[in-house]
């Protein structure tokens, strides 16, 4: 394979990643485990398959994504920290397992599309989404909204004490975060080109978010940039020595350490040695 | 026939649901002691079936013998892990530790069961000693001899763990801790020792669970997750504080599955997780816990 | 026996201690006075080590007990009674003293110093199967104060035991420990309570906003015109 193709690949499959992360720096550490509705990529498929012009394509898989984000997160709103979390992701299970069973095979491209099947156009579309996803993150940061979130994630009954509403921004956050994660399940089932609708609600897709931002570096907006980088490459390279998936377990590793020593992440320790 | 089938089914809910209760029992004393939510509950599990399935396979060496020895190791394995990962944890704030230990124990699930795949295929195995398949007759109910020596097997340790609590020094220590470790700080006890104990007795259980699970399902290095999944549900239905109770919650937990799986067939699965959302949503300290 | 010397502590950013020395010899009852939040409970926690020194040191016999982790000054013979009592709800009056023997040398000797405490306390005999939490204050103090005895201490800290209890109550817990010093055992006794205190204690030290602003004879301090008009409200 050229230089510039397999380039092409790695640097799609980077800038897919780097945009799941993206969404999960959002401030409200509460919601991590909500990525689990990165699943909501669903959706576009669907569309994908009826032949709906790509760009409408991906607005309807976003849109997916928001309204399985509210049936998902409404019965578990109400709850806090870790029940939240974890009840996210055991909703996200009972959405597998009903779609795994109600909808068994894949869904395909359009023939057409599939003749035409070129990694260029698909890897400027990643980038631009990718840009998008930290635009949108930065500007969140910049805003009322990201002030707003920050408090929440300091002291949250602190916040909601000086007149912070604490359920409208963590909902707004929420619903943001699963529409980018929709669109990048948009752009994901592109490139894939065929997908089994149930694969797409694995937990597994949550849990490469979540160590990629932590082990970037939690609440940063270069932080998962990084992280979801060096997650790719480590992938790349450590499939050729060890049996497929091993990159999770380094990573599974470093996780483990940047929660117990290093909170800042690989961004955090970059800071530290510059200050030093 | 109709009888016949519900009898059946019970008597296999109730089967699955004993090892529910015990994989269930190791977590409920971790998170209600020191506070720690050890989502790498299963890898534990998952562990202790991969020893015993290599001492039968290797040295021949019977599954019900080898559970104390997969006891033992389990325990070293677990004092080990806590005092490397989960003991820097110990002086902060509960909000913060629930949360990290659940990141920390997410990470174990990440690495562990890689681990496992690279040392010993991700084949499913299952433990078969030679009495394996056989099975009597009550009524007309089959009941198969392994099954039921694993429910005798977990009310035993459920029965033992009881005790411990109840009428050893230690156990009451343990229990002193869980509701106000300063003052247990206060009367002498090494409250640091005390939680690595109990850490280590709750991976102990999932030892010993992952013995019975290989012998009456199949273990893999996967199977880790799906059992601490069925681990929280227990433990969310039967509340905090309840050692007893996480028993007797898995008991209905396993029937509640067979009996739905009658009706539901493969989305049966599905039936324990909405009880964990609902009970979560309405009635949050559980079955038996202490508000 | 007990030497406090020169310790700061902080909570948090926030320093809390100023150079606080203090000294209890062996058998003596010395009192710590100061008004809430001056620092008293901070001291003895520190004394109990669940709090770093920031600078001095703790010696208790010769041992410095800032350097061991609070289990161990249990077992070296110093025992604090805690604030908020620290006895264990859920589990019964006897467990409750049971744990309060924990370290080796007082579980050793667990029956004859039960005897004894049943004797100081007769109600916690009589109600030894009840669960802690469900006692009235007074009797979950007298519980605490038990367990404390329980691991035989050769001092004992006593943080506010007057606190939330009525007038006959306090009477009877300051008897007893009263009855305790008198058996040998070194007492610390921290109180907002002065009056009583200085009753009790022949020496006292008196703490504000974490430094210690006096010490002396207890019947010198309930004279002195300072401490009459800031603890005792009279001129």
């Amino acid at each position: 394979m050229s230089h510039a193709k397999r380039f092409s690949i790695s640097g799609i499959v980077v800038l897919f990643l780097i945009l799941i992360p993206l969404i999960t720096q959002r401030t409200d550490l509460i919601t991590w485990f909500t990525y689990t509705l990165l699943y909501i990529t669903l959706s576009q498929s669907w569309n994908l398959i009826w032949g709906v012009p790509l760009p409408l394509a991906l607005l309807a898989g976003a849109l997916g994504a928001v309204i399985f984000a509210l049936i998902i997160g409404f019965p578990a709103f109400r709850l806090k920290g870790v029940y939240f979390i974890i009840s996210t992701l055991v909703l996200a299970e009972i959405l597998q397992i009903l779609f795994y069973t109600v909808l068994p095979r894949a869904n395909v491209l359009p023939s057409k599309l599939l003749n035409a099947y070129s990694l260029t156009p698909r890897y400027y579309l990643s980038l631009v989404i990718a840009v998008l996803a930290v635009v949108v993150v930065d500007w969140i940061r910049r805003s009322r909204l990201g002030l707003g979130l920050m408090s929440i994630r300091e002291d949250e009954d602190a916040a909601e004490a000086s007149g912070v509403n604490t359920l409208k921004y963590k909902l707004t956050a929420f619903l943001i975060s699963t529409s980018l994660a929709g669109l990048g399940g948009g752009v994901y089932a592109y490139y894939a080109a065929a997908v089994r609708p149930g694969y797409l609600f694995s937990a597994l897709w949550t849990f490469d978010a979540v160590i990629i931002v932590f082990v970037g570096g939690v609440g940063t907006i270069t932080g998962p940039i990084i992280g979801a980088i060096f997650f790719v490459l480590l992938k790349q390279l450590l499939s050729l020595y060890l049996p497929g998936g091993s990159h999770v377990m380094v990573f599974g590793i470093l996780f483990i350490i940047v929660v117990l020593y290093l909170p800042g992440g690989l961004i955090g320790l970059i800071s530290k040695f510059r200050k030093a | 026939m109709v009888v016949e089938l519900v009898a059946q089914t019970v008597v296999n809910g109730i089967n699955v649901g004993a090892l529910y209760g015990l994989t269930a029992v190791g977590l409920s004393l971790t998170f209600g002691v020191m506070k720690i939510l050890n989502v790498g509950h299963g890898e534990f599990l998952m562990l202790g079936g991969f020893i015993a399935f290599w001492l039968l396979r290797l040295w021949g060496v019977d599954p019900f013998l080898s559970l104390p020895l997969v006891a033992a190791a389990l325990f070293l394995i677990g004092a080990f892990a806590y005092r490397l990962l989960f003991a820097t944890l110990s002086g902060y704030d509960e909000h913060v530790k629930v949360k990290n230990s659940l990141l920390v124990g997410f990470g174990l699930f990440l690495v562990i069961p890689h681990i496992a795949r690279i040392l010993w295929t991700g084949d499913e195995r299952a433990i078969t000693p030679f009495y394996s398949g056989e099975s009597f007759p009550i009524f007309s109910v089959r009941v198969g001899y392994v099954p039921l020596a694993g429910l005798v097997v977990a009310i035993v340790v459920i029965l033992l763990l009881h005790l411990f609590l109840t009428r050893t020094y230690l156990g009451k220590a343990v229990r002193g801790t869980s509701e106000n470790w300063k003052a247990a700080k206060l009367m002498g006890i090494n409250v640091n020792k005390t939680y690595m104990i109990t850490f280590a007795i709750g991976t102990a259980t999932a030892g010993i669970g992952g013995i019975l699970v290989g012998l009456t399902q199949v273990i893999s290095p996967d199977v880790g997750m799906g059992w601490t999944l069925k681990a929280l549900i227990v433990v969310v239905l039967a509340g905090i504080g309840s050692v007893g109770g996480a028993f007797f919650a898995g008991l209905i937990l396993g029937v509640i599955e067979a009996v739905g799986a009658i009706f539901m067939g493969p989305y049966a699965v599905a039936l324990g997780l909405l009880i964990f959302l609902l009970i979560l949503m309405f009635r949050p300290q559980g079955l038996f816990g202490k508000a | 026996m007990l030497v406090v010397d020169k310790i700061d502590v902080f909570h948090g950013e926030l320093q809390a201690l100023w150079g606080v020395s203090l000294e209890v010899s062996e058998g003596e009852l010395v009192s710590l006075i100061g008004a809430n939040g001056a620092g008293k409970s901070t001291i003895v926690e520190s004394i109990s080590s669940l709090n770093p020194l920031a600078a001095g040191s703790i010696s208790f016999k010769g041992i410095r007990l800032d350097k061991e982790p609070a289990h161990r000054v249990v077992e070296e013979g110093v025992c604090l009674i805690p604030e908020e009592r620290g006895v264990f709800p859920g589990m019964s009056v006897l467990e409750n003293l049971e744990l309060g023997a924990f370290t080796h040398d007082s579980r050793n000797h667990r029956h004859e110093t039960l005897s004894s405490v049943y004797a100081l306390f007769p109600v916690l005999e009589s109600r030894r199967a009840q669960k802690a939490g469900t006692m009235s204050g007074g009797e979950q103090q007298m519980l605490a104060v038990a367990r404390a005895l329980m691991s035989r201490p050769k001092m004992l800290m006593c943080d506010e035991p007057s606190l939330g209890l009525a007038p006959i109550v306090v009477k009877s817990i300051f008897d007893a420990i009263r009855q305790i010093n008198q058996s040998g055992v070194g007492v610390l006794l921290v109180e907002q309570n002065v009056k009583a205190a200085l009753g009790l204690s022949k020496r006292a030290y008196i703490i504000e906003n974490g430094r210690i602003m006096g010490q002396g004879e207890s019947k010198n301090l309930l004279n002195d015109e300072n401490v009459r008009e800031a603890y005792l409200g009279t001129g």
